[in-house]
């Protein structure tokens, strides 16, 4: 991937001389640990990576391996021991205050007391100061006819099945248009029928949005069938062990997961976990 | 099986998906039911529970009746003189709701304080373990000298029994949101207060609601306690029972006996629908057996 890529502390700390820093996601040296003195231990160590504004990028590796600090650090949630990330030129900081995060979390995180419309609508009512910057705003009610939510608007999240509450969750990311969405695992929760269903509808979501993604799983042909780039994570302590570009044609639908191109990606990913847990 | 398919020709930004039948949510209950009250199942257990009682009662009152009055006395004594016992009751109620009012509504307010500040919570916590553990009996003599003979020592007696059940429940349920719910206001750089008001209040409502269900009824037992302990006012329905004790009256003492029953289960009914009301979203109103 050109605008994809990946340092550890034997490489340089710049990680594309031709991606501006406005265009990208950039996340350079970081390391993050937890505990204290001799039982700290290093969830992330020396992480570098660059997403350009529009790529869908997946990071996956086994459990332990920090790929969900990563993502808490990019989303502002935990703070670096050392490095920095910067989100298109800003700060985490700059970036959460003007709202320029969509996060959608492993569960829905649905607010149960409101309905469904209004978990969609509380991202509006929040912050109003970045609401009111100018961005631009999608209609709560539009976005959820076209998640295929309108007939349940007004029912509370426990009226919905698991599915239909991570569509609920992603639609909610959407409402405001963030530049960035941060998805920690978002279809861990439901079957595999179900999680496939809403991978591809997260396919044509994008596909259509082409928004900047992070996107973390356990699984490798989500990974595959969604994404521009898989980073693959090692373990203890959590490093980018290696970046597999994904150049399979766009746009995809689930009839790409049949090819052999795809099953070529899948077994070479697979093996890299191996090779990662060997080490 | 249902496939549903929605068109996406909105704007940009708004995208097409599908709802397969796999996830279809779960239809609403056609079926009408009678409502739970109505039940047999619900209100037969407790009668029956109470009648054997009343019969246990009857029988020990007709070979002792020094000891407890007859049923026909007491419930007799009620008819006879409601506007007595009324009066006294709202006495008592006054307290009660004035002292719970109180009460609870610092202790609630110091639970957000120490939901945000840990220094406040290490320093109030235990001064309110040791309000908690304190007879408050013991202190009701000091009150009258502080506070007089009038409603002010009966307040904060009350006011001292409710706030620390309160306090506890209020202070978990601030603290027990869903960590996934708070990086999510997080993300979105929510203020402290909108924190507070559109994901901490919402969600300890339970809590607070578990907590109304133990200290309204504590509060007419404080009352009534305040009443024994801080005397100097001619009326309430522990002030009844004391004057009457003193006069052997077991008529008058069962009967207010009665009177202070209904009323706690006035006040705990009283929680319970609003909670009822409240809490539609809970598992608490949702689940059913």
């Amino acid at each position: 991937m050109s605008g994809l890529a990946e340092q550890t502390s034997e490489t340089s700390s710049v990680p594309s001389s031709t991606v501006r820093r406005e265009d990208c996601v950039l996340i350079e040296g970081v390391t993050k640990g937890f505990g204290e003195g001799v039982a700290r231990v290093a969830a992330v160590d020396d992480v570098s990576l660059s997403v350009e504004r529009g790529q869908f990028v997946t990071v996956i590796g086994p459990s332990g391996c920090g790929k969900t600090t990563l993502l808490r650090i990019v989303a502002g949630l935990l703070g670096v021991d050392r490095g920095e990330v910067s989100i298109f030129g800003e700060s985490v900081a700059v970036a959460t205050e003007r709202k320029h995060i969509g996060f959608v979390p492993q569960s829905p995180a649905l607010f149960p007391w409101r309905s469904v419309l209004d978990n969609v609508r509380l991202p509006l009512e929040v912050n109003k100061k970045a609401a009111a910057s100018g961005r631009a705003v999608v209609d709560p009610v539009a976005l959820l006819q076209s998640f295929g939510l309108g007939h349940a608007l007004r029912r509370r999240p426990a009226e919905l099945s698991g599915g239909m509450q991570q569509r609920v969750a992603i639609a909610r990311a959407f409402v405001f248009d963030p530049p960035i969405l941060l998805m920690d695992e978002p279809f861990a929760a439901v079957d595999e029928l179900t999680r496939e269903s809403l991978r591809h509808e997260l396919l044509s979501i994008w596909q259509a949005n082409k928004k900047t993604v992070i996107f973390v799983t356990h699984s490798i042909a989500e990974a595959i069938a969604l994404s521009d780039a898989v980073v693959i994570m090692s373990p203890h302590p959590g490093r980018i062990q290696r970046i597999v570009p994904v150049n399979l044609r766009r746009p995809r639908d689930e009839m790409v997961e049949t090819t052999s191109d795809f099953h070529e990606l899948e077994r070479e990913v697979r093996m890299e976990i191996r090779s990662g847990w060997a080490r | 099986m249902i496939d549903e398919t929605v068109a996406s020709d909105l704007a940009p930004g708004v995208l097409h998906t599908s709802t397969t039948a796999g996830e279809a949510a779960a239809p609403p209950s056609r079926t009408r039911e009678l409502p739970t009250w109505v039940r047999p199942k619900m209100w037969l257990p407790p009668l029956v529970a109470m009648a054997l009682l009343a019969v246990a009662w009857q029988l020990y009152a007709i070979h002792n009746p020094y000891v407890i009055p007859k049923l026909q006395e007491i419930f007799g004594n009620l008819g006879n003189r409601p506007g007595f016992y009324f009066h006294n009751a709202l006495t008592t109620l006054q307290e009660a709701a004035v002292g719970a009012g109180v009460g609870m509504g610092i202790a609630f307010v110091l639970a957000i304080v120490m939901s945000y500040v840990r220094i406040v919570e290490r320093a109030v916590l235990p001064l309110a373990v040791v309000l908690n553990v304190t007879p408050i009996i013991a202190v009701a003599p000091a009150l009258v000298v502080a506070f007089g003979f009038g409603m002010m020592p009966k307040y904060i007696i009350t006011s001292v029994l409710v706030f620390f059940p309160f306090l506890i429940n209020s202070l978990i349920g601030l603290r027990s949101v869903d960590p996934l719910a708070l990086d999510l206001m997080k993300t979105l750089h929510a203020s402290r207060s909108e924190i507070l008001w559109k994901l901490r209040l919402p969600s300890s409502l339970p809590f607070l609601f578990a907590a109304a269900r133990i200290c309204a009824p504590l509060s007419i037992i404080g009352a009534v306690v305040a009443e024994f302990v801080a005397a100097g006012q001619t009326n309430g329905l522990g002030v009844l029972i004391v004057t009457a004790a003193s006069l052997g009256d077991l008529k008058t003492i069962y009967a207010s006996v009665v009177v202070l029953a209904v009323m706690g289960i006035a006040v705990f009914l009283l929680v319970v629908f609003v909670q009822s009301r409240m809490l539609t979203w809970h598992s608490s109103s949702t689940v059913k057996e």
